[in-house]
């Protein structure tokens, strides 16, 4: 089956590069548009070693307690599996080869594949599966994502491949959950803290080294249940500086870069020796007005906000983005396009200020060292413009988490909501954005008891609209990535890379 | 007012000087007005070059006035510059005449702790005050100014020590003098070329710490225009645009310049044995 | 031996002061751990598995009693013994601080000297301008411009980075270090030379030097003979205090060069609030600069025999 779908997806690749006619190097592909097709084996060097350059260095290889898209972006699929993954935005198998679900929704039974082993050398059982789910569902487990886990009632291992999941209630992102953190699956009786040490997963590679600040390695694992890596190793360098990226790339030292900085693309262009892809991603870049607090417990005054700022000359600023309007990305299924909700317009925002009885307002927006100082120049002056006098304060990450995060002590905050499908979001009034509506908070609950995925898409469009509609907070972009391939490297992932960034198709030509 | 002069007519010195009463007549006048205004952003009016449309350093990524910001940025400079100077001398001179003049009890601790506090590098310093207390340009002053209000107080403390044992200070002592009077009549002055000399160096140093934390991601906000904000913000372009970094660059460059040449002269001008 | 204690207590204050200083830093290590999924029963659950609830003057016993055996703790994020890892980043930290330092020397003793003997003329105004200029361009903006002409230009050195295998790859950790070393050491190397040309300086116009002189030896003899060990004095001194600069300069230089050094580990580790790491690192950085001074006083004395008998009965 995989086999399959694999030679259908390069064939797809093949006509739609001839299609889009870009020929040589060079050119800018679209979101999709992937690269050439991998040539056949006997043409690659089947022992490369690729070098990659990353710009989120995880702070910890153990994925069980630890935040972070890095996190999930080096260990997903590479070192560690769950029980089923995405591929395109659909569930696809992995370590469980076939699911199906009781006419009341309620039960899950997962079977196996055959093979599949630990890095340690043991298989993979169902009592493997069984004892990692109870893990996220154990009170008071310090599981990242154990949250999302709370609708399973309890989980059992009928035989030895197979794995039966029951519900309490129904639970339409059940699947899609297991497909991230939480679903990895683990060998039973595994010290989370030892895996920093030395990772234990059924994934294709292993851990061979990490240079705390600079590298890690991927060595393949020659046990792998699957298909056979295309390469045997794989250095992740990671490298914050967006000139020292570009270094690397232009003078050979890495052969692929990720999130590259979209103003600084000129080197690539028209230069046979590199391709510039353009990715679709999932992180929205986030305005959270804080909605607990005076003036943006007005919602007039959040408006105005929404119609002050141009995203345009955000998204001109940052290099690379598209509009949204609202918490959904166009690829989630649920999508519906806001864009036209509070689009551009300083004269009624000044208006819905002078409504709201706001003249010379002043705020303060605090915001993550990490993000281009350009954003905030945008929002700077788009308010000015408007008559509010914004103070922005560069924090760290760990003080935006308390601060902001935890202790809601904040009147406005741009935050890079990097997670796919969070809408759930809007629907915890504790959250920090403040944002209590009962309708969306009702809707959003049906959503996830739905029946059928059509109906839960219905009721998410409702959330989306009405969060929208109600500017619980404002949607700068979401960002598009690009990625610069070497001539004769193939089969990089470029989109989605944010939270899942599969290295074992990429190939070296001889 | 000899010491100005004598400062003056030498090239160097001439120099320094002008170039920072420039810095501060650019603080002064961006106050009132800038030829744009130097926080509005326009992508329509991005990455123009030197001399278009009245932009005459040009324009940055989002359409940034240079000029304005350099202008607006020399405001920041010269307050981080003088207020630094200012905290380090009332650090250091606290801490020396502690360590100097204190009696036994006092003056052995504040000898330790200037020991110690030497070795505590000041952009670690900075860091550690910006992430507690948020990146302001407050925290960046305070900051830069203790860590080398320190080492101030380390040459403070050996100046005075050799004021102290001066013959003019112990008739003084012998006179009937207060401790408080002698330091105001008889330390203070013979201690501020010294001072004077020390501080204009902490200015130069100040400016060059403060580009590099911001550079870190601590320094100032970027609703306050800065060189090194600016630095910062360009060095990435650093291969396709080269000029941006160039003027924040210069700018820095030459404000330090300034304030060592100062600093030189001022030294050459109060030292008899250099005069020469 | 009076010398030795003072450095134990100094090293002591330090701890102490490291110790308090890092614990006003808001938002803690639970916090990064948790991220965004964070709820109020998670963080503290897993502030109790790292014993972020115990009492501070328990804590800081613990570690101040671990750091005495050379243990620095470990790394409250990724449980990574600290001391293991400083020594890590040391293999890079180390040789481009001391690479910096010898290239300072090598550029500041002989043109310092050149720009003092020749004060007023046009060459020793040349050399003394230049080192003026090359102490106010920021060592970040060199090392942008150095990358950019050597790595980009002409291909010669790495851009960035430093190769995963360490020093099992000598000849590419070299290439690695050549560049930032230059970078550091060129900015630092100006501001040794002013103080050399101003300590020559002191010492041409001192008498013995006239004396020596007037005994028929010629300017150069005469430095030679007495001026230089003369010289020496305060230079070392600076030499001494610099090296703390180096190693913060290292901070900036390892950022632009992506080097896993010391500098990167910090500017990291404080932002992720792995406190008992930052601790250590900082701890080592202070302790080192305190150790250099307690060095250059003992270099001191042997240069200077004289300081023997007068120091022990000054001040302190």
């Amino acid at each position: 089956m995989r086999p399959l779908l694999w030679l259908t997806a390069a064939l797809l690749a093949a006509t739609t590069a001839t299609a889009c006619g870009t020929g040589g190097g060079g050119g800018e592909t679209g979101p999709g548009a992937s690269q050439a097709a991998t040539p056949p084996d006997d043409q690659l060097d089947l022992d490369a070693v690729v070098t990659v350059r990353m710009i989120l260095e995880p702070v910890s290889l153990n994925p069980f307690p630890t935040s972070g898209v890095a996190v999930d972006q080096l260990l997903l699929d590479n070192v560690y599996e769950g029980l089923v993954s995405v591929d395109d935005g659909e569930v696809v198998p992995r370590l469980a080869s076939s699911w199906e679900v009781s006419p009341d929704g309620l039960g899950y039974t997962f079977e196996l594949v055959d093979g599949a082993t630990f890095h340690d050398g043991s298989p993979v059982t169902s009592a493997d599966v069984v004892w990692s789910l109870r893990q996220q569902i154990a009170p008071g487990s310090t599981a990242l994502r154990a949250a999302e886990f709370a609708s399973v009632a309890g989980v059992s291992a009928p035989d030895a491949a197979t794995v039966q999941v029951d519900l309490k209630q129904r639970d339409t992102f059940l699947l899609w959950n297991l497909t991230q953190r939480g679903g990895i699956v683990y060998k039973q009786g595994t010290d989370f803290a030892a895996l920093d040490a030395k990772d234990n997963g059924s994934g294709p590679y292993t851990i061979s080294a990490w240079n705390r600040g600079a590298d890690i390695t991927l060595t393949r694992f020659d046990g792998y249940w699957g298909a056979t890596p295309k390469n045997s190793k794989v250095v992740l360098r990671y490298i914050p500086e967006a000139n020292a990226a570009n270094n690397a790339q232009t003078t050979g030292q890495t052969d692929v870069q990720t999130a590259a900085d979209a103003t600084l693309l000129q080197p690539f262009e028209g230069n046979p020796g590199f391709t510039v892809y353009k990715g679709t991603t999932t992180d929205k870049f986030t305005l959270a007005l804080n909605n607990k607090r005076a003036p943006f417990d007005n919602p007039d005054v959040r408006h105005a906000f929404r119609k002050a700022i141009n995203k345009d000359d955000v998204i001109a600023a940052y290099g690379a983005g598209i509009k949204i309007g609202g918490p959904v990305p166009p690829q989630d299924p649920w999508h519906t396009d806001l864009t036209a909700t509070d689009s551009h317009d300083p004269a009624a925002a000044r208006e819905l200020l002078a409504k709201a009885g706001q003249s010379n307002l002043a705020v303060t927006l605090d915001i993550p060292n990490v993000y281009p100082r350009a954003i905030a120049d945008v929002l700077v002056s788009n308010l000015k413009e408007v008559g509010v006098t914004l103070t922005v304060r560069q924090v760290e990450f760990p003080t935006w988490l308390t601060r902001v995060f935890t202790n809601h002590d904040y009147e406005l905050s741009v935050v890079n909501h990097a997670e796919a499908r969070d809408i759930g979001n809007y629907a915890k009034p504790d959250y920090y954005f403040g944002y209590d509506n009962a309708q969306v908070q009702a809707d959003y609950a049906a959503a996830r008891t739905a029946a059928s995925d059509g109906e839960r898409d219905a009721l998410l469009r409702k959330v989306a609209k009405q969060a929208s509609d109600d500017a619980a907070t404002d949607w700068l972009f979401l960002n598009e990535t690009r990625t610069v391939v070497r001539a004769g490297v193939y089969g990089v992932p470029t989109a989605e890379t944010t939270n899942r960034f599969p290295v074992s198709g990429i190939a070296v030509g001889e | 007012m000899t010491v100005l002069l004598s400062v003056l007519r030498r090239p160097a010195g001439a120099f320094g000087l002008i170039w920072i009463g420039l810095l501060a007549v650019a603080a002064i006048v961006s106050t009132f007005w800038t030829p744009f205004d130097p926080l509005r952003t326009d992508p329509g009016k991005a990455w123009l070059l030197p001399f278009t449309d009245g932009h005459v350093l040009g324009t940055d990524r989002i359409g940034h006035d240079q000029f304005s910001q350099l202008l607006v940025g020399a405001r920041e400079t010269m307050v981080v510059a003088v207020c630094a100077a200012l905290v380090a001398a009332v650090v250091g001179l606290l801490l020396g005449l502690l360590a100097a003049l204190g009696p036994g009890w006092v003056s052995g601790p504040a000898v330790g702790l200037i020991d110690v506090l030497i070795a505590f590098p000041t952009l670690l310093l900075a860091m550690v005050l910006a992430a507690v207390y948020g990146s302001s340009l407050g925290t960046v002053v305070v900051a830069i100014g203790t860590g080398f209000g320190v080492a101030v107080a380390r040459v403070a403390r050996a100046e005075i020590a050799s004021v102290r044992g001066s013959d003019y200070v112990l008739a003084a002592r012998v006179g009937g003098a207060g401790t408080a009077r002698i330091i105001r009549r008889h330390v203070l002055p013979n201690i501020a070329p010294t001072l004077i000399v020390q501080l204009s160096l902490v200015m130069a140093l100040a400016v060059l710490v403060e580009a590099a934390l911001t550079y870190l991601g601590y320094g100032s906000s970027p609703s306050s225009p800065s060189w090194g904000g600016m630095l910062h913000e360009q060095q990435a372009h650093i291969a396709a645009r080269p000029l941006l970094v160039i003027w924040p660059g210069l700018a820095v460059a030459l404000t330090v310049l300034a304030f060592n040449l100062l600093g030189d002269a001022l030294r050459e001008a109060t030292d008899p044995r250099l005069a020469r | 031996m009076r010398r030795v204690a003072l450095f134990a207590a100094a090293l002591l204050t330090a701890s102490v002061l490291v110790f308090a200083l890092l614990r006003l830093l808001p938002g803690d290590v639970a916090a990064t751990i948790a991220g965004i999924d964070a709820t109020p029963a998670r963080l503290a659950a897993i502030r109790a598995e790292l014993g972020l609830d115990r009492p501070l003057v328990q804590q800081y016993w613990a570690w101040l009693t671990g750091a005495l055996g050379g243990d620095l703790g470990t790394s409250q994020l990724n449980g990574a013994s600290v001391s293991a890892e400083l020594g890590r980043k040391l293999t890079v930290t180390a040789p481009l601080v001391l690479g910096a330092a010898v290239l300072a020397v090598l550029i500041a003793v002989p043109f310092g000297v050149w720009a003092a003997v020749g004060n007023r003329t046009a060459l020793g105004t040349g050399i003394s301008a230049v080192s003026q200029v090359g102490i106010a361009v920021p060592a970040l903006w060199l090392g942008l411009v150095l990358a950019l002409v050597f790595s980009v230009q002409l291909r010669w050195l790495p851009a960035q980075g430093f190769p995963p295998v360490g020093w099992d790859d000598p000849v590419g950790a070299v290439r690695s270090l050549v560049l930032p070393c230059v970078a550091l050491g060129l900015t630092e190397g100006a501001v040794l030379l002013r103080f050399v040309r101003s300590a020559v300086l002191g010492v041409l116009h001192s008498d013995f030097l006239r004396t020596a002189r007037a005994k028929g030896l010629t300017r150069g003899q005469a430095l030679r003979a007495h001026g230089l060990r003369n010289a020496a004095l305060p230079v070392v001194s600076v030499l001494g205090v610099q090296l703390a600069t180096l190693i913060v300069g290292a901070v900036v230089v390892e950022r632009v060069f992506t080097l896993p050094g010391v500098g990167s580990m910090l500017v990291a580790d404080v932002g992720n609030r792995d406190l008992v790491k930052v601790q250590g690192e900082v701890f080592l950085v202070v302790a080192a600069v305190l150790l250099i001074s307690l060095l250059v006083d003992v270099a001191h004395r042997l240069i200077d025999p004289r300081l023997r008998a007068t120091r022990s009965g000054a001040v302190r």
